[in-house]
């Protein structure tokens, strides 16, 4: 890592990583960070597992019937 | 009119009556995908329900404005997040400078720091529940919540995010950036409370 504090310029690109919008250099330089550091490691696979788990978190409510069916009621009927 | 004019308006009619339909079956297949998201943007669930009810209506009349090949969801979140705004459900601007957040590795921290000493990054999450993510989700701002919904539960891209909402994708980054932290932010104060400091 370039920056002074290699594990806080790794804090800074790791929602970067995670959505892979780095470039091959940057992605090369996360990892071998992530590699040689325990603490940003498991800090990586938390973020990692946090995401997942927000994801499902909200997604478990699902779309009531009721309201699939009002849905369905506003397709133009068929001549 | 003669037959052979009739002929082809016929044709034309029923061509049109087919793409409607298939654009309305369509469009009803992503609804479970549209209300997920719908369900986060706005606060409550009835608000969430009356919103489908006018998205999709306005969907189903201005069908023809939607160019076949192109991203249906984003088009339906498209007309959703606009109604959302027309609507006044979401009258409050984010102020533009707000305290700022605390960083990535935060809620990690706090949860590690507050926990039985286990520093496993599975059982760290698992200290979550599912309610303070949802209650901490509602808490994020809405310009902030927007893009995180769209982003991180809806799964677009940032490109089709910036469509949806309207916005520059630099803007759909800093604010996912911010969000994400905020959202931290909320669930450390929910799962943990804010004496750790």
């Amino acid at each position: 890592m370039t920056a002074a504090d290699p594990c806080a310029h790794c804090e800074e690109m790791m929602q970067p990583y995670l959505d892979r919008v780095l470039t091959d250099a940057e992605r090369a330089e996360a990892e071998t960070h992530l590699d040689e550091c325990t603490y940003c490691r498991k800090r990586y696979r938390f973020e990692d597992q946090l995401r997942t788990f927000v994801r499902q978190a909200v997604q478990s409510e699902p779309m009531p019937l009721e309201l699939k069916q009002k849905l369905a009621d506003l397709r133009t009927p068929l001549q | 009119m003669s037959e052979t004019t009739r002929e082809p308006d016929a044709r034309r009619l029923a061509t049109e009556a087919r793409d409607r339909v298939r654009f309305e079956e369509d469009a009803l297949a992503l609804s479970d995908q549209v209300y997920r998201v719908a369900r986060h943007l706005v606060g409550s669930r009835d608000d969430a329900e009356d919103l489908m009810q006018e998205t999709y209506a306005r969907a189903f009349r201005s069908w023809r404005s939607f160019q076949p090949g192109t991203n249906l969801r984003a088009w339906l979140l498209r007309i959703l997040t606009n109604l959302n705004i027309d609507r006044g459900r979401r009258q409050q601007r984010t102020p533009d400078l707000q305290p700022l957040e605390e960083g990535d590795y935060f809620l990690y921290n706090k949860l590690e720091a507050s926990g039985d000493g286990t520093t496993d990054e599975q059982r760290v999450v698992e200290r979550l529940s599912q309610n303070d993510v949802v209650a901490a989700l509602s808490e994020v701002p809405h310009d902030f919540r927007d893009v995180l919904v769209l982003v991180d539960i809806g799964d677009f891209t940032y490109a089709d995010a910036a469509q949806i909402l309207d916005i520059p994708i630099g803007t759909v980054m800093s604010r996912l950036h911010r969000g994400r932290r905020i959202l931290k932010q909320a669930m450390a104060e929910t799962a943990v409370g804010g004496e750790q400091e």
